[in-house]
């Protein structure tokens, strides 16, 4: 026992007894951790962006519809109220209400929007404007006027392809057009008398998102309007879509939704069951990002194997001389392996607080992608060129661990390289 | 003096094996390291460019000139200016670059079948020759696709069939506005039902076959919209576009747009892929930085006495400073010249082999048939590699300066006096 | 979504405005109400019945087409067959109150127009079915005041302009009518966008008197933004308050 306790403290010793060279090994091996929690923030942080990119323009990351909507896609199957109700309510209650950044219920259907110049079938998207900023990007690419708010209830808001087809502007007027939804069920088999409704609507803003198919196709109206319009009684809608925190909640926040509303006749689904296109796309990625990991540690694992292999080689002389005053190799091999790990230890410290003051920079300003590119970005960007850093505590424990463990296991080979130290030749000088 | 100085650093590299090797051994593998990133990276932005590409874009569009923005189906390719469709399809074909083309013609309609009623966007195809350019025929989900056999056959997306009540084998009008001014309309079978998880394309394309649709719209067999080109390479299409344009163009006016113009939401991904490779090409250098300034300023300081010893005996602190910097731009070297050669075999296995990813994608779901985590190829992006390794030089370069300078400013005699 | 090119549009106001929405007949004009006035003129054609011979020309950047057609109406019913050209013979187009199908010879079948379809240019004219389907309540929709009193084009008109209640579902900005003094028939119809610019015009001509009443049977419209392009039509024939049986408004097989 007495014996670990002084290898330890001899350890610790053997570092500070060159404090430059250990300080300068430790401030380099703590700026490989640094580099790693950076670049695993920033890949991260890609990821979850351009999955939130992906669904924020279509169902967020878990969706609630009416049984068979996904199948069918038929405007008719809607949510009772009720059920809104209790999504929205249980979406208050403690753990989902951290996960949950934004719940947006809504109403879909097609219909045409004229102009006095032209007209052009629609998608219409019946929201609430507050809950809706907080799901989708579209009140984000606003590029004239503003998108809905509460107060407005013959506002439309309009893609800037549609805009142009229409050639309308801010305050220009447009009548909407559609059928009444009938209640599926109710379905005759001669479809006489379907009400068709009108209403008269301004143009309150323009969007821009890059995506042909939303700038000449979507069209936002709030909710209520839509319900009327769309002959809607009590409160219906198509869906409720939710934005989480975390991509990777998903999953869980919809077992425990469907579990909540289990008897009803909803579906919930993963933004990868509800847009398959983009999980497909996506699926890359992510798997990505798990090579780029091992490729990170692989870098810093050489570094520590580097730095450690070097110390031991020159101190050759100083092992020698160890040797010759009665250490036994194990001992010697333990000593290193002790003093890497105090290192190590050291590093890790100092890195954490390297890389996670950067990472803090870099979640809340971002990283300007634009900076990068002196050629200029296409001037659609669809995707923000602005990349967040996203670390979660797993992710920082599991790299300080990994290190350490590898540290650990990449010093035995110098250790042992110090064990085998042999006399006379180690103490040979110059 | 230059050439004996190089000489000597190349003679001091090597009476120190290990170190040197240890150094080498970080740079070549940090290099071996960003070219398997690079080549990934690539072959992620090229596969999601194939993918959006290949459903029902295709990779290059040749269209009369203006055809696009107003879709009008005046303006077609043949016929009216007396061009010759099947002689452009030919000359396109020619192009050792292009793998296949198609012919397409597309319209506007209503769907009408038993009870509803829809606006569609119509595509006529040719059976035959579209499948070598798109992948739609491998979204069917029930039937099969159009074939020469069923000529009045269509093939509807499967939420357009729901919304309309429609199943395999109803019949449907078409109806539509034909080029003629009159309203063209016949009745088709549908064959087919796909399955594509694009909202757009499921809700609102019916496919038939290019003679079923000229007739429908009342066009001569020799007027096309559209040839939809897929290329053997897919990163050339930029290039082969401004080719054939320049080229057909001197028979017929021409407009040929490849991908980047058809859906600049990929271009943009392309961008943001291309900056993520950048900033962890970045960090990477930076990791190598600190290695390798790590190593030599070790190296600079183990040898202080023989360094002091070389200016006891002349050598000025400049040439000190150029002893040191012209070992790093050897080993750099070195290195650079043996990952590249570790490189070679791993970067041809990722493009040729690819990463199966089966294992490592966690969460990931299979879906329509279609395997989301799967094999991934790697695609060499030489101009990557050459950043890469000039990256590397540069910054071992970098890294031995601060240790050179230190070794500048030893003085001889305690530095001989250093155990 | 665009059916057919993009659409030329001609306010159904024209269509409807000549063809019939149940209500009285008017007679000579005179310094009645202005309201009044421009009830009486949407109720010009109106009857509870009319059957009439229609011509349409269709000029366009294309070239030109001619179209004929007997239109049969009867309350809200109306119901349109083409009778040439030879192509296009046997067309019918019926619409009960909201409800509009197509009869297609060809294809021997009935389509239904859904709402979603934009710019259904009918028979490739500038009529689009949205015009046919709309109905016009001129009365409802707008208040009117009379802009001008005098003399157009060596003629005795009054001028009204129509100005959209704040929440009627109409597109224009205002529409300006003018009618003849005399006899209350209107000559010529601008309709304006919200900036106030003319986005097309219709021309009233060729009156004749029928059941006693003094009506245009020339239309033109013409789209203020495309040169060269127009549709015409022409009332060869026309009555009023004939008796038509309630089996002229079915098409074969309707489903």
């Amino acid at each position: 026992m007495t014996s670990v306790l002084l290898l330890v403290k001899i350890s610790w010793r053997n570092l500070w007894r060159n404090p430059r060279g250990t300080l300068l090994t430790a401030l380099a091996l703590g700026l490989g951790l640094a580099l790693l929690l950076i670049s695993l923030g920033l890949l991260d942080g890609g990821h979850e962006q351009t999955v939130a990119d992906g669904v924020r323009f279509g169902p967020g990351h878990v969706v609630i519809q009416a049984k068979g909507y996904q199948e069918s896609n038929s405007d008719e199957l809607l949510l009772p109220a009720r059920v809104v109700s209790a999504i929205e309510g249980f979406l208050q209650t403690g753990t989902m209400k951290q996960l949950v950044r934004g719940v947006s219920p809504r109403l879909q259907a097609t219909g045409l929007l004229s102009s006095a110049a032209n007209a052009s079938g629609v998608r219409i998207v019946g929201v609430v404007a507050e809950k809706e900023r907080a799901v989708s990007l579209i009140p984000q690419r606003m590029i004239a006027g503003t998108y809905l708010s509460s107060d407005q209830h013959s506002a439309v808001v309009i893609g800037d392809e549609l805009a142009h087809k229409l050639d309308v502007r801010i305050g220009s007027k447009v009548v909407l057009m559609t059928q009444a939804l009938r209640p599926p069920g109710a379905q005759s088999k001669d479809d006489t008398g379907e009400e068709m409704h009108s209403t008269l609507l301004r143009v309150g803003g323009i969007f821009r998102t890059g995506l042909q198919a939303v700038d000449g196709n979507i069209i936002n109206v709030p909710l209520p309007a839509a319900q009327t319009l769309l002959g809607v009684a009590d409160g219906q809608v198509t869906q409720v879509a939710l934005l989480l925190g975390q991509e990777g909640d998903s999953p869980m926040v919809a077992r425990a939704l469907r579990k909540q509303l289990a008897g009803d006749p909803v579906e919930v689904l993963t933004w990868r069951e509800s847009m398959p296109m983009l999980a497909q796309i996506l699926g890359l990625d992510h798997a990505f990002n798990y090579i780029m990991n091992g490729v990170i540690l692989a870098m810093v694992g050489l570094g520590i194997l580097n730095t450690i292999l070097m110390r031991v080689l020159e101190r050759r002389y100083e092992f020698g001389v160890c040797k010759a005053l009665g250490l036994r190799p194990g001992q010697l091999a333990a000593m290193v392996v002790g003093e890497s790990l105090a290192l190590t230890a050291i590093s890790l410290s100092l890195g954490l607080v390297l890389g996670l003051s950067v990472h803090y920079y870099f979640a809340t300003t971002g990283l300007d992608l634009r900076l990068l590119f002196r050629g200029g970005l296409p001037p659609a960007l669809v995707f923000d060129p602005i990349l967040y850093s996203r670390l979660s505590v797993n992710r920082i424990v599991w790299s300080v661990g990994i290190v350490f463990i590898m540290a650990t296991f990449i010093s035995f080979y110098p250790a042992l390289k110090a064990a085998r130290t042999e006399l006379p030749g180690a103490l040979k000088v110059l | 003096m230059n050439g004996r100085l190089i000489q000597f650093a190349w003679r001091n590299l090597w009476r120190n094996r290990r170190r040197t090797f240890i150094t080498m051994a970080a740079i070549a593998f940090g290099y071996v390291m960003l070219l398997f990133v690079a080549c990934l990276m690539a072959g992620l932005r090229w596969q999601m460019i194939e993918n959006g590409t290949s459903l029902v874009m295709s990779e290059i569009q040749v269209h009369a000139p203006g055809y696009y923005p107003s879709r009008s189906i005046q303006k077609t390719l043949g016929g009216r200016h007396g061009t010759d469709v099947n002689v452009m399809l030919t000359a396109i074909a020619a192009d050792h670059r292009v793998y296949a083309a198609a012919p397409r013609v597309y319209g506007y309609g209503l769907l009408s079948a038993a009870h509803r009623s829809a606006g569609v966007e119509l595509m006529g195809i040719v059976p035959d020759e579209e499948p070598k350019v798109t992948v739609l025929n491998s979204q069917i989900v029930k039937g099969e696709y159009l074939t020469a056999r069923l000529p009045k056959g269509v093939v509807m997306g499967d939420s357009l069939a729901s919304t309309i009540g429609i199943e395999l084998g109803s019949e449907i009008v078409l109806l539509t506005q034909a080029a003629d001014g009159t309203m063209g309309n016949d009745v088709y079978t549908v064959v087919g039902i796909f399955h594509t998880g694009l909202d757009a394309v499921d809700r609102g394309l019916v496919l038939m076959s290019v003679a079923a649709l000229q007739d429908l719209l009342h066009l001569a067999p020799a007027r096309i919209h559209e040839v939809g080109i897929k290329l053997k390479d897919i990163t050339t299409a930029t290039a082969v576009a401004a080719t054939l344009q320049t080229q057909l163009g001197k028979t017929f006016p021409v407009q040929a747009r490849a991908w980047p113009e058809l859906a600049p939401e990929l271009a943009g991904y392309v961008q943001f892929n291309r900056g993520v490779t950048f900033v962890l090409f970045f960090i990477f250098f930076l990791m190598a930085v600190i290695g390798v300034m790590n190593t030599m300023l070790m190296a600079v300081f183990e040898r202080t006495r023989e360094l002091g010893m070389l200016m006891a005996l002349g050598m000025r602190p400049i040439q000190i400073v150029g002893l040191i910097l012209a070992e790093a731009a050897g080993l750099a070297v070195a290195s650079l010249i043996v990952g590249a050669a570790l490189g070679v075999p791993v970067l041809w296995y990722l493009q040729v082999h690819g990463l199966d990813l089966g294992g490592a994608t966690g969460e990931v779901v299979s879906l329509a048939g279609v395997v989301v985590g799967h094999l991934w190829y790697g695609r060499q992006d030489f101009p990557a590699y050459v950043e890469a390794a000039l990256g590397l030089a540069v910054t071992a370069m970098v890294s031995a300066l601060y240790p050179a300078w230190r070794a500048a400013h030893f003085r001889p005699t305690e530095a001989m006096r250093k155990v | 979504m665009t059916f057919g090119r993009r659409g030329k549009r001609i306010s159904v106001l024209v269509l409807w405005l000549a063809m019939l929405s149940a209500g009285r007949v008017t007679y000579a004009a005179s310094k009645q109400p202005v309201r009044m006035t421009v009830e009486r003129l949407a109720n010009l054609f109106s009857s509870k019945s009319s059957i009439a011979t229609v011509k349409m020309q269709i000029v366009n950047e294309d070239g030109q087409r001619d179209l004929s057609m007997k239109i049969w109406s009867l309350g809200d019913r109306i119901i349109v067959r083409i009778t040439d050209p030879p192509e296009e013979a046997g067309i019918a187009i019926l619409k009960v109150g909201s409800d509009i199908r197509y009869y297609l010879p060809k294809s021997n079948r009935t389509v239904k127009v859904p709402p979603s379809m934009a710019m259904t240019s009918w028979m490739g004219s500038d009529f689009t079915i949205d015009d046919l389907m709309k109905e016009s309540f001129l009365a409802r929709d707008y208040s009117v005041s009379t802009s001008f009193e005098g003399t157009r084009g060596g003629i005795a008109v009054y001028e009204y302009t129509l100005t959209p209640k704040p929440e009627a579902a109409v597109v224009w900005g205002k529409i300006i009518l003018q009618i003849r003094q005399a006899d209350a028939v209107p000559t010529w119809q601008g309709f304006y966008d919200e900036d106030g610019k003319l986005a097309r015009e219709l021309t009233f001509s060729q009156y004749k008197t029928v059941s006693g009443r003094v009506i245009p049977t020339r239309l033109v419209m013409q789209p203020a933004d495309k040169a060269g392009a127009r549709t015409t039509i022409d009332y060869e024939d026309i009555a009023f308050d004939v008796p038509i049986s309630e089996g002229t408004f079915s098409l074969p097989n309707a489903k």
